[in-house]
């Protein structure tokens, strides 16, 4: 995050003119129906969608409401899904205007916000795990995994510690459509949660170990499979004048080896429905909507059904924005509200391209008793390996 | 003074402790609308019903304990309708949500928390639509803008949104649930007619603010949605000539959805700030221009109505000017681009929405074009007809929400506005609290009304001084 204009957000802030189109729109020409998964998740009160959020900031910035943790709160129950900025009418970027005002007000007391930021910065990752595990999913590749190289796999604090099989399958889909890549040994995380949360100078103190590993690495060009890795390594880390080679998403790196059909896939047997949930920073944030459906689509056995809302208008799965530790009955329950929207269309499974909207869902099915599977793209492409 | 907590206690009984808030925080965000330069109000609670059970035992309570209520649904009202009361009640009423259709009889029935948007989507499935869209559709619920007498596209041909009603299911200020229109007889198959049992109930409840009760469902007439369209636009050198062009229209029942009239500044404005982003062509426009969509479910009729307007405009010494971007967009991105437009410039702004007759519009142009040369601020004025003959007016004025003095010149400006709208001839959609000071010799109407209030909600607890000022 770069430098905060405190009277150009202020600015910024007052672009609201309570409209209120953030919170449950429904405007069928361009695929909205609803807009803020919280607001539809809880008791709905205002403060539960953008407008109201907006004026409780404005009222802490300029001290009508007492800065206490529980007026706080309407800021950080909010996952950044971004929704909001895609219906919203006036010049301004509420969700990244929310980021802006949440490191702002960084002095309001938030407990779990400091503890990721202290994991992060004493484990170099969120889950309190030894660093050296993180690259323990390599063992099962079946392949050597050099420590440095051209192309990077930065795999992430989720893939690399809570679900290794999607790094394992990214690993093997990168080696099967031929590019060579490089692991770290030892991979700091990307801090996205210390941004959203508002640790600036946390996240800016992280990035600058995790940019100079990554330049000591020699990479001259960095995968992910992680979205919110993504908008952090792309996105924040420039703003933070931390220069990395060029960061792509594993779908897209791979466009060009699923347009030729350079891959061997076998069928998966019987046809099976799948459906896509777009990680909002992969979609809305980086603009990656087709790429991924592209992989689905080039998979023999396999249909993909579209949600009610998608694309642009997909609803978020509730894990972003600090959101799941903030609040994790609120995220889950917002996972469950999108496995619900794929159980609606009959789909038997949900496949998405990020490891913490995959852990979130994951939790929203068990939530409502569904056995729909939930899995990575990359998960799915490396099922269909010959 | 925050409110005595066994009133709360008892309102988390109706509700559910998780739809009543008094928290800080959450009161605050309720102390205002989308209205701008209104000074907001704390109320001391706000409680989000299910239903209309839910809603009459909340009035009860208020009424028994003489406290203030606050009806709101989607907070989108620009006229200062749905500010709180100290110590007063908020009742959203976003949670009522069902939809029932009545195909045979053309109609629909929705809950109080039913957006136009999902309703459009819902009736879209039918083949069918509610032709009015307030240009807040996507947010903005269906009974709320019958609360306050609403229109935008679509009026120019069906009325104002009170011609779309049939009939309303409303919680009176004692609690009491009635029922209007043809539904009052229990045993009527459901919406058909609205002007049932003699007088007209329904019209009391239309536009009056929430003064008299909350309305709790909205019956409404469904129209075949529109197929065939021609849209244009024509440009008059004269404002007599553009208004003429306006009477002609009706008089010769061209079925014109959307019709609008812009002057030539405005029309510049508006190109300015969206005519790359909706891809509206250069045009050379006119000091008049006039927008016209012309829809019918008949194809034949639409193209011999185009043909006629045409002839129309060119014997009044007009000129057709051929260009259907513009009247496209705003009828097919009638959902999007009104919002859009009123927000692109970065201004805030408020708003005096009135009706004029069409060859007396060109009334409410001088009359904001004099009050910003006096008061010094950026403003404008377009309309829309609505109806039978009249035009939809809806003046914006322009200002920095960080510049306080401007701000108060805008409040003193827009009174004074009203004031001269009034001497005029035009007449507000509703009697908001913006317009109390401006009509005058209406003294008779005023004390009829009050009578009316008194009548209905002798404790004075329904949104109180909204309906102008009573």
């Amino acid at each position: 995050m770069a430098e905060i204009d405190f009277e150009e957000l202020i600015e910024n802030l007052l672009q609201c003119r309570r409209c209120g189109l953030c919170r449950n729109a429904v405007y069928e020409d361009r695929g909205f129906s609803g807009i803020c998964p919280v607001w539809k998740n809880t008791s709905g009160f205002e403060t539960s969608f953008m407008r109201g959020r907006i004026q409780v900031a404005l009222a802490l910035l300029d001290g009508t409401l007492e800065k206490t943790p529980e007026n706080a709160e309407a800021l950080f129950t909010c996952t950044l899904c971004g929704s909001c900025t895609e219906i919203c009418a006036a010049e301004f970027n509420p969700s990244e205007c929310l980021e802006q005002v949440r490191a702002v007000l960084s002095d309001i007391p938030n407990d779990v916000r400091d503890k990721i930021a202290k994991k992060i910065m004493e484990y170099d990752n969120p889950y309190e795990e030894s660093k050296e595990i993180k690259r323990d999913w390599v063992k099962e590749v079946g392949f050597e995994v050099p420590s440095t190289g051209e192309v990077l796999y930065y795999t992430g604090c989720t893939a690399g510690i809570r679900l290794p099989k999607t790094a394992v399958s990214a690993a093997k889909v990168l080696k099967a459509a031929g590019i060579d890549f490089a692991v770290l040994e030892e991979e700091p995380c990307c801090g996205s949660v210390m941004l959203r949360t508002g640790k600036a100078e946390d996240a800016k103190k992280n990035a600058e170990k995790l940019g100079e590993v990554i330049e000591n690495s020699g990479a001259r060009r960095i995968v992910v499979t992680c979205a919110g890795c993504l908008k952090t390594l792309r996105e924040d880390f420039p703003k933070l004048g931390i220069e990395l080679p060029e960061i792509l998403h594993v779908t897209e790196m791979l466009q060009e080896t699923i347009q030729k059909k350079n891959l061997n896939l076998k069928t998966q047997g019987k046809t099976i429905k799948v459906t896509y949930h777009d990680p909002c920073h992969l979609s809305r944030v980086a603009g990656v909507y087709d790429e991924p459906r592209e992989i689905i689509k080039a998979i023999p056995g396999v249909e993909l059904i579209e949600m009610e809302t998608n694309r642009e208008a997909a609803m978020c799965c509730g894990a972003g924005g600090g959101l799941r530790s903030y609040d994790a009955e609120l995220s889950k329950k917002m996972a469950a509200d999108r496995v619900k929207s794929a159980l609606k269309i009959d789909a038997e499974m949900i496949v998405t391209a990020c490891p913490f909207c995959e852990t979130n869902l994951s939790a929203g099915a068990k939530l409502i008793d569904s056995s729909i599977r939930v899995v990575d793209v990359v998960d799915l492409l490396a099922e269909s390996l010959k | 003074m925050a409110m005595d907590k066994k009133i709360i206690k008892m309102l988390e009984e109706i509700v559910g402790e998780e739809y009543v808030s008094t928290r800080p925080d959450v009161l605050l965000t309720y102390s205002q609308t989308a209205s701008m330069a209104v000074k907001p109000v704390i109320p001391d609670a706000v409680v989000r019903p299910a239903n209309a059970a839910q809603v009459s035992q909340i009035l009860a309570l208020a009424n028994k304990n003489k406290i203030p209520v606050t009806p709101r649904s989607g907070g989108s009202s620009l006229q200062g309708e749905a500010i709180p009361k100290p110590g007063g009640i908020v009742v959203e009423v976003l949670r009522l949500e069902t939809i029932e259709l009545f195909e045979d009889l053309r109609s629909v029935t929705v809950g109080a928390g039913v957006t136009y948007g999902a309703l459009d989507k819902f009736l879209a499935k039918h083949d069918l639509f509610l032709p009015v869209y307030p240009e807040s559709s996507l947010i903005c619920t269906v009974a709320g803008n019958v609360s306050v007498n609403g229109a935008g596209p679509g009026s120019s041909l069906y009325g104002s949104i009170a011609e779309m009603v049939l009939g309303l299911e409303v919680v009176l200020p004692d609690g009491t649930i009635i029922q209007t229109g043809s539904e009052a007889n229990p045993n009527a198959p459901g919406p058909f007619i609205r002007y049932a049992f003699g007088p007209d109930l329904t019209g009391l409840f239309i536009g009056s603010c929430g003064s008299f009760g909350i309305i709790t469902k909205v019956s409404m007439k469904t129209y075949k949605r529109v197929k065939y369209f021609d849209y244009n636009m024509y440009g008059f050198e004269e404002v007599e000539e553009a208004e003429q062009f306006l009477v002609e229209i009706k008089q010769n029942e061209i079925n014109g959805l959307f019709t609008s009239i812009y002057s030539g500044e405005v029309l510049d404005l508006f190109m300015d700030m969206l005519s790359e982003e909706l891809g509206f062509p250069p045009f050379e426009h006119s000091p008049r221009t006039i927008t016209m969509t012309i829809g019918g479910i008949r194809e034949d009729i639409v193209e011999s109505d185009a043909k006629l307007a045409r002839e129309i405009c060119e014997k009044l010494g007009g000129r057709v000017l051929n260009v259907r971007e513009m009247p496209e967009q705003e009828w097919q991105g009638r959902l999007w681009n009104f919002a859009r437009a009123s927000y692109a410039h970065g201004w805030h702004w408020r708003t005096l929405y009135h009706h004029q007759t069409p060859t007396n519009s060109h009334r409410s142009v001088e009359i904001i074009e004099d009050m910003m040369e006096k008061y010094k601020f950026l403003g404008h004025t377009a309309g829309f007809q609505t109806g039978h003959s009249s035009m939809n007016m809806y003046p914006h004025l322009y200002f920095d929400p960080q510049d306080k003095e401007e701000e108060q010149k805008i409040v003193k400006a827009h009174g004074e506005i009203a004031k001269n709208l009034f001497r005029s001839g035009a007449v507000p959609f509703k009697l908001a609290e913006f317009w109390k000071d401006a009509i005058e010799d209406m003294d008779s109407y005023m004390a009829f009304l009050k009578l009316i209030k008194s009548t209905i909600d002798p404790n004075n607890i329904m949104n109180l001084g909204v309906l102008g000022g009573i």
